[in-house]
C-alpha cells in the first residue's frame, strides 16, 4: 500500500490510544506532554499533548481499510482488507487473550480476488463482519463474514476445486464461505450498518446507495445516485446518513430516501473523507484532497426531517490544525470536538480540538450569558464589588425605576435621592428643576405670569433679557477698607441666583442660609468660597476654622485661613505674589478659586470661571455677580456649548428645559444611555414643545419598553399615569368599550355621558353605594347585561365575595378610596372574556377561576382560554 | 432487471499486426497513463491475426489515422445488465449465459449486431447507435432501461425514442453456420488493483508487443492447437485481463487477482480460419462475419444456456470467442457440434 493515503482511528474503548495506518499498522498512545509515560521518544501533538508510539505491525501487505473490532475484548483486534479482497484480522501489541490468539491472522477470502474497499464489524453482533468488494462479473460484492466460523471444506463449494496453498487449508485459518452475500454484478464502495437495526446494512453501490435487510436478503432498498462513498451515519440521529462524490457531500434521511434531503456545496476538490462528529450533534467534518484545512458543517439547527419549503441553516467554516497536508482525521470518540490529524506525508500527527462557535445572549438585566460547547458562562454585575467599578446603566435605571426615581413631583430635589445621591450632576439637575418649580409656584401666588415661562427657559435666557443692571463696590464685609471689585446687579441676575441655590427668595442677596446649609453637609471649602464671593472675608475664615476642628476636618483648613486672613489688595505685595503662584498646588478647587478671586483683577475672573472642577451653578452664580452686561452672556453661551458638548446635566441650569436643553441631554443620552432621567427631566418641561421633540418620544418610548422588558409592568403603569398628567396629550383613548348585546350601543359611553370615557366602568357596581349604582341593564334599550359565567349574575352586580382578597365592596359606601385593596377590588367588578369563547364575566371570578383551572369555566366549552394569552402566565416582576 | 446504457460513445478498431509499431506510444499511454490520457473505456484484445482496440472519443483522439487502423464507421454504445440485487436466481452459471436469453437472443432476432465484451468485472453488449431505438423497443419489456447521461441515470422509454425507430429490414435471415475452432490453450480471466499496473509494466509491454518475438520451446501462433490470444482492458478503473496460463506465469503471481478456486477456461473460437475480415470494410455490401452478422453470439449463447455452464465472450474485428469451464469443454463441444446439425436455434 506505498503511496496511498493514510487513515487514523480511534480506540473504541481507550480514549487515548489510537491507530495511523499507511504502509503499515502503528499503535500510539496519547498523553500530556511531559507525563512520565510520554516522555521517552514522545512525538509532540500538541502545546499540551504527545503520543508514543506502542506498537508496530507490518505483517499484512497491500491494505486497503482497517476497521478496529467494536468490543471490549479482545481490545485490540483489527481486521485489513486488503487489495485482493481478502480480509485478515490481526492485532496490534501483546494480548494475553485466548480469543483474540484464536482469531489472530484468521483469513477471509472471497471467490474471486478483487480489491476490498470496505470493512464494518456490527455494532451490536460483533462477530459480523461486512466487507465491500469491487465488482466482479459473476460474484458477490458485499460479503458478511462471522469471524467465529471454522474453515469447513465440506461447506464449501466443490472442495476439489480449491486448489489453495496448501500452508493456508492445514492452518485452518482461512474462511471461505461468507455468512451473506449480497450485491452481486456490482460495486461496493463503503458500508455501515444501521442502529436501527442489527441486520440493516447501508451500502454505496456502484451509482447506488443500497439497504441491504439480511432478514430477507432478496429484497433490498436503494436509490440511484452518484453520492455513494464514505457512508455514515449520524450518531446522534440514526437516521440522518452522510454520503459524498467528488467534491459534494449529500445528506440523507433514511425515512425519506428518495433523495437527498441536502447537498452541501461542492467543493473544487474531491472529498477523502467525512465524519460525523460524535460528541457534538449535527457537526460534519469533510477533507478534500491536497488541502490543509478540515470543512466543518453545523447542522444542529437544521431541522430533522427537512421540510420540502424550508431553506435548512447550515452554518459552514473552516478549521486549520497545520500548515501541512492533511492525510486524514479521527474525531475522538468522547474528548469534545476532539479530532488527531495526520498529515499527507511523513505521518506527523497533530491533535487538534475544534473550538466551537460561541453564542451570545443579553438578559433583559444586564446579565450576560454565552455557550460555548457544553458549558455555559454568565456574566453578572458584581454584587459586593460595589466601589470599584461603577454600574452599568441599565442595573441603575432599574433599581432608580424600584426606588420611584421621578416620581417625588413635590421636592424635586429628593429625586436625586432615590437615583442613590450620588451623583453630582443627577444632584444638580433635580435641584435646578426644583429650584425652577419652587420659583413658578411663587410667581403664580404673586400672580407674575410673565415671569413663568422664562424661568424653564434656562439662566442662558434669562440674562439675555437682563435691563437695569446696577453696578456698585461694596465694602469687606468686617473691614472699612473699600474694595475695586464692581458687583452687579438686576432681578433677573437676582432670579439667577435663586436658580442656583444661593439665595432664597426675596430681593435681598443672602446667602446666609446657604451657606448654613453648605456648613451642615461639611462642604467646608464650598461654602467658604460662597462667603468670599459675597465678599464676605471674616466669615470664610471662620467657616474654614469651623471646618477644621469639625471631626474628621481637615487641619490645613486653618493654614488656609490664615493665608485668607494675610488678604491685601496691595498690587505687588508678596503675598499677591505667592498665593497666584502657589494656589494652583491646592487640591481642592474652592480653595484654588478662592485665591484666585483675590488675586485677580477686577473684572477678569478667568481663573474662577473656567475652573471646570467648582461646579456649574456656583461659576454661573459667580458670573451673575462679577461679571458686566457684556461678558456675561458671552460667558453664558461659552459655557452652554461646552455643557452641551460633554453631555453635563448641570448645563440644565443653563439651556433650562428649551431645545437647547433636549441637545444637552442628548449628547448625555449619547453618553451614558440613561433614558429614565431624560424622560423625568423633559417632563417637567411640559409646558413648553420639548416633550413633543422627536427624541423625547424617543426617549420615553424606550424606557416604556425597558420597563416593559424587566416586566416593571405596574412602574410602566404609574409612568403613563405620571406622563398623562404632566403631558395630558399622551394620555391614551379608550381602546376597549363594552356593547349591549342588543342594541349594540356602548353601554359604557351611554348612559354616564362623562367626557372621561375610561371612567366608564367604575358606574357598575364600583363607585358610590351598590344599591344606588348597580346598573345591571343595557341604559340604552334596558335589557339585561349577560351574566358572569361563575356566579350567575348579570354584570354590573358588585362582586360580593371576591376569593382573592377577602374584601367586599359593599362597605365602601362613602367617597372612593383609591387605596391598593379598593383599586383592586374595583377590578375585581370589570368585564372580562375571552376572545376566542366569547365567555367572560367579573375580572375577579374569572381570575380566581383560572388560578386553578385551564378550561373556560362555562360547562361543555373547552376553550383553554388563559393558555391563549401568552402574556397571561408572566408575572410582574416588580409586584408588591 | 435492468439494463443500463452506459455514457460512452465507443469506436472499434483494428490495428494490423505488422502496423503496431506505430501505435505503441499511443496505447501505451491509454493503458498506464490513465490519467493523463482521459480515456473511460479502454480495451485491447490480441489475436493471431490482429489487435482489436474498442475505445471511447477521448481516447480514439489519441490513435493516429494511418493504413494499418482500420475503423468500423459507427458508433457502439455499451450496455450493462445490472441484476438490481435480485441474487434470487438459482442459477449457478455467470457472464453471457445469464444474458442470453433475456438480451442476446431478443436482439439477434430483431437483426441487431451486437459485440460482446466480457470483463473480470462485467459484461458489455455493445450495440450501434443508430440501432439504438430497435434496441430499447425489443428490450424494454424483459427490462427497465436506464441511460446515463453525466454520472445519472434517466429512464428511458421507447415512445422517446420512436423517431429514430425503424426495424431492420431482413427477417431472420439465414443463419450462416461458422466453424469452431477449440485451441487446446487453457486460459484465465484476471483483475489486477489498478495502482499496481506500474508493478507489472514490463511484463504487459513484452506480452502485449512482443509476443511474436521467438521463445525458446514455444511454437508461433500459427500452431492450430494453441493460439495466441491476449485482452487487456481498462474500462471505468477496472483492469480485466484474459490470457493463457502461459502469459500468466509471466507475470508476479501475488499481484493478479482471480477466483480462489483458480478456475482455467476453454476457448471456442467461432470462424475456423481468420477469414481476411480487414479487407472487407471497402466492400460494404459484403457482410462481416463477427461485427455486421447477427446472431453469432446467439448461435453459441443459448446452448451454453440451456445447458447452465457458464461463459466468457469476447468480440474481436474478426472473431468472437467464448471462455467456458474447462471441466464443461467436452459436453460444450459435443453440444454444439450437435447443435450444428438442427438448423433450429
Amino acid at each position: 500500500m506505498s503511496g496511498s493515503k493514510p487513515d487514523i482511528l480511534w480506540s473504541p474503548h481507550h480514549a487515548d490510544r489510537y491507530v495511523i495506518c499507511d504502509s503499515e499498522l502503528g499503535l500510539y498512545r496519547i498523553g500530556p506532554v511531559g507525563c512520565s509515560e510520554t516522555k521517552a521518544g514522545a512525538l509532540p501533538l500538541s502545546v499540551e499533548t504527545a503520543a508514543t508510539l506502542l506498537a508496530i505491525n507490518s505483517d499484512t501487505p497491500y491494505m486497503k481499510c482497517v476497521a478496529w473490532y467494536p468490543k471490549h475484548e479482545p481490545e485490540c483486534l483489527l481486521a485489513v482488507g486488503q487489495a485482493n479482497g481478502r480480509v485478515v484480522l490481526t492485532s496490534l501489541g501483546q494480548s494475553h487473550n485466548s480469543k483474540c490468539k484464536e482469531l489472530m491472522g484468521k483469513e477471509f477470502v472471497p471467490k474471486h480476488a478483487r480489491q476490498c474497499n470496505t470493512l464494518a464489524w456490527n455494532p451490536v453482533d460483533s462477530n459480523w463482519l461486512a466487507a465491500g468488494l469491487d465488482k466482479h462479473r459473476a460474484d458477490f460484492s458485499v460479503l458478511i463474514w462471522d469471524i467465529s466460523s471454522k474453515f469447513s471444506p465440506e461447506a464449501s463449494v466443490a472442495a476439489e476445486k480449491i486448489r489453495l496453498s496448501s500452508g493456508d487449508t492445514d492452518s485452518g485459518l482461512v474462511v471461505t464461505k461468507p455468512l451473506y452475500e449480497l450485491g452481486q454484478n456490482d460495486a461496493c464502495l463503503s458500508l455501515c450498518w444501521l442502529p436501527r437495526d442489527q441486520k440493516l446494512l447501508l451500502a454505496g453501490m456502484h451509482r447506488n446507495l443500497a439497504i441491504f435487510d439480511l432478514r430477507n436478503t432478496s429484497q433490498k432498498t436503494f436509490v440511484n445516485t452518484k453520492a455513494i462513498q464514505g457512508v455514515t451515519v449520524d450518531p446522534h440521529f440514526p437516521d440522518r446518513v452522510a454520503s459524498f462524490f467528488e467534491g459534494q457531500v449529500a445528506i440523507w434521511d433514511l425515512r425519506k430516501f428518495e433523495k437527498p434531503v441536502l447537498t452541501l456545496t461542492e467543493q473544487p476538490k474531491p472529498l477523502t473523507k467525512v465524519a460525523w462528529c460524535p460528541t457534538r450533534m449535527g457537526l460534519l467534518a469533510t477533507l478534500t484532497r491536497d488541502s490543509n484545512i478540515i470543512r466543518l458543517y453545523d447542522m444542529q439547527h437544521t431541522p430533522t426531517p427537512i421540510g420540502d419549503e424550508t431553506e435548512p441553516t447550515i452554518i459552514e467554516r473552516s478549521v486549520q490544525p497545520s500548515n501541512s497536508l492533511i492525510g486524514s482525521f479521527a474525531w475522538h470518540p468522547t474528548s469534545q470536538n476532539r479530532m488527531v490529524v495526520v498529515s499527507a506525508a511523513n505521518r506527523v500527527m497533530t491533535d487538534f480540538t475544534v473550538f466551537e462557535r460561541i453564542s451570545l445572549a443579553w438578559s433583559s438585566t444586564t446579565s450576560l450569558m454565552w455557550a460555548c460547547g457544553r458549558h455555559l458562562y454568565e456574566c453578572a454585575e458584581g454584587v459586593g464589588g460595589e466601589g470599584t467599578v461603577e454600574k452599568d446603566i441599565a442595573t441603575k435605571m432599574r433599581q432608580r425605576a424600584q426606588s420611584r426615581y421621578g416620581h417625588d413631583t413635590v421636592q424635586v430635589w429628593k429625586n436625586h435621592l432615590l437615583a442613590g445621591g450620588d451623583d453630582p450632576q443627577l444632584k444638580s439637575l433635580w435641584y435646578t428643576l426644583f429650584f425652577m418649580k419652587q420659583y413658578t409656584e411663587d410667581v403664580e401666588q404673586k400672580q407674575q405670569g410673565s415671569k413663568q415661562a422664562l424661568v424653564y427657559s434656562g439662566i442662558k435666557n434669562i440674562v439675555k433679557s437682563s435691563s437695569g443692571t446696577t453696578e456698585n463696590r461694596r465694602c469687606w464685609s468686617g473691614s472699612d477698607r473699600q474694595t475695586d471689585v464692581p458687583r452687579f446687579h438686576s432681578e433677573e441676575r437676582s432670579l439667577a441666583l435663586r436658580l442656583c441655590g444661593w439665595i432664597n427668595r426675596g430681593p435681598d442677596i443672602n446667602v446666609e442660609p446657604f451657606l448654613r446649609s453648605l456648613e451642615g453637609e461639611g462642604e467646608w471649602e464650598r461654602a467658604a468660597a460662597v462667603a468670599l464671593f459675597n465678599l464676605d472675608i471674616r466669615r470664610a475664615i471662620q467657616i474654614l476654622n469651623k471646618g477644621a476642628s469639625a471631626e474628621r476636618g481637615d487641619l490645613n483648613l486653618n493654614v488656609v485661613a490664615m493665608a485668607l486672613s494675610g488678604y491685601t489688595d496691595e498690587k505687588s505685595s508678596l503675598w499677591r505674589e505667592m498665593c497666584s503662584s502657589l494656589r494652583l498646588q491646592l487640591k481642592n478647587p474652592y480653595l484654588c478659586v478662592m485665591f484666585a478671586f483675590l488675586t485677580s483683577e477686577p473684572g477678569t475672573y478667568d481663573g474662577v470661571l473656567y475652573e471646570s472642577s467648582v461646579a456649574v451653578t456656583d461659576r454661573v452664580a459667580f458670573a451673575c455677580m462679577f461679571l458686566n452686561d457684556s461678558q456675561l452672556p458671552r460667558y453664558m453661551e461659552k459655557l452652554t456649548s461646552e455643557m452641551k458638548e460633554v453631555g453635563n446635566l448641570e448645563g440644565i441650569l443653563l439651556t433650562g428645559l428649551t431645545k437647547d436643553g433636549v441637545d444637552l441631554m442628548e449628547s448625555y443620552v449619547d453618553r451614558t444611555g440613561d433614558v429614565q432621567t431624560a424622560s423625568f427631566c423633559m417632563l417637567k418641561g411640559s409646558p413648553g414643545e420639548v416633550v413633543k421633540d422627536p427624541r423625547v418620544q424617543c426617549w420615553i418610548e424606550n424606557y416604556r419598553n425597558l420597563l416593559d422588558a424587566w416586566r416593571f409592568w405596574h412602574k410602566r403603569a404609574e409612568f403613563d399615569i405620571h406622563r398623562s398628567k404632566l403631558d395630558p396629550s399622551s394620555k391614551p383613548l379608550a381602546q376597549v368599550f363594552v356593547s349591549c348585546n342588543f342594541c349594540g350601543k356602548s353601554i359604557s359611553y351611554s348612559c354616564s355621558a362623562m367626557p372621561h370615557q375610561g371612567r366608564g366602568f367604575s358606574q357598575y357596581g364600583v363607585s358610590g353605594s351598590p344599591t344606588k349604582s348597580k346598573v345591571t341593564s343595557c341604559p340604552g334599550c334596558r335589557k339585561p347585561l349577560p351574566r358572569c359565567a361563575l356566579c350567575l349574575m348579570n354584570m354590573g352586580t358588585p362582586v360580593s365575595n371576591c376569593p382573592g382578597t377577602g374584601h367586599g365592596t359593599g362597605k365602601s359606601d362613602e367617597k372612593v378610596d383609591l387605596t391598593r385593596e379598593n383599586k383592586l377590588a374595583q377590578f375585581n367588578n370589570w368585564f372580562t372574556w375571552c376572545h376566542n369563547c366569547r365567555h367572560g364575566g367579573h375580572a375577579g371570578h374569572i381570575l380566581s377561576w383560572f388560578r386553578d383551572h385551564t378550561e373556560c369555566p362555562v360547562s361543555a366549552c373547552t376553550c383553554k382560554c388563559m393558555q391563549l394569552d401568552t402574556t397571561g402566565n408572566l408575572v410582574p416582576s416588580d409586584s408588591h | 432487471m435492468d439494463l443500463h446504457i452506459l455514457d460512452h460513445r465507443l469506436r472499434v478498431t483494428s490495428i494490423c499486426k505488422n502496423g503496431l509499431v506505430n501505435f505503441t506510444h499511443p496505447l501505451i499511454k491509454l493503458i498506464f497513463l490513465r490519467n493523463r490520457a482521459r480515456c473511460k473505456f479502454f480495451s485491447l484484445t490480441e489475436t493471431p491475426e490482429n489487435y482489436t482496440v474498442v475505445l471511447d472519443e477521448e481516447g480514439f483522439k489519441e490513435l493516429q489515422p494511418s493504413e494499418h487502423l482500420l475503423v468500423e464507421s459507427s458508433v457502439w454504445l455499451p450496455l450493462n445488465v445490472v441484476s438490481n440485487g435480485n441474487s434470487s436466481s438459482s442459477s449457478q452459471a455467470v457472464g453471457v449465459t445469464k444474458i442470453a436469453k433475456s438480451v442476446i437472443a431478443p436482439l439477434a432476432q430483431q437483426h441487431v449486431s451486437v459485440f460482446m465484451l466480457s470483463t473480470y468485472q462485467t459484461d458489455f453488449i455493445l450495440v450501434r447507435e443508430k440501432d439504438l431505438a430497435v434496441v430499447i423497443n425489443t428490450l424494454e419489456e424483459e427490462f427497465n432501461i436506464y441511460r446515463e447521461v453525466g454520472g445519472e441515470y434517466s429512464a428511458v422509454l421507447s415512445q422517446d425514442v420512436h423517431n429514430g425507430f425503424q426495424k431492420n429490414g431482413k427477417e431472420a435471415p439465414q443463419l450462416t453456420v461458422h466453424p469452431l475452432l477449440i485451441p487446446q490453450n487453457q486460459f484465465c480471466v484476471m483483475s489486477l488493483d489498478p495502482d499496481t499496473l506500474p508493478a507489472i509494466a514490463t511484463t504487459l509491454i513484452d506480452v502485449l508487443f512482443y509476443s511474436d518475438s521467438p521463445k525458446e520451446g514455444a511454437l508461433p501462433s500459427q500452431d492450430l492447437d494453441c493460439i495466441k490470444f491476449f485482452s487487456f482492458s481498462l474500462i471505468d478503473g477496472y483492469v480485466s485481463l484474459v490470457m493463457d496460463t502461459e502469459a500468466q506465469r509471466q507475470f508476479p503471481a501475488d499481484l493478479l487477482f482471480t477466483s480462489s478456486s483458480r478456475e482455467l477456461w476453454r476457448m471456442v473460437r467461432i470462424g475456423g480460419q481468420p477469414l481476411g475480415f480487414g479487407k472487407l470494410p471497402f466492400n460494404p455490401s459484403s457482410e462481416r462475419p463477427t461485427i455486421n452478422e447477427c446472431g453469432i453470439v446467439a448461435q453459441i449463447s443459448q446452448p451454453l444456456a440451456d445447458n447452465d455452464i457458464s461463459a466468457y465472450y469476447i468480440s474481436t474485428f474478426s472473431f468472437d470467442h467464448a471462455l467456458v469451464p474447462e471441466e464443461d469443454i467436452v459436453s460444450v463441444t459435443e453440444m454444439l457440434r450437435q447443435h450444428r446439425k438442427e438448423p433450429a436455434c
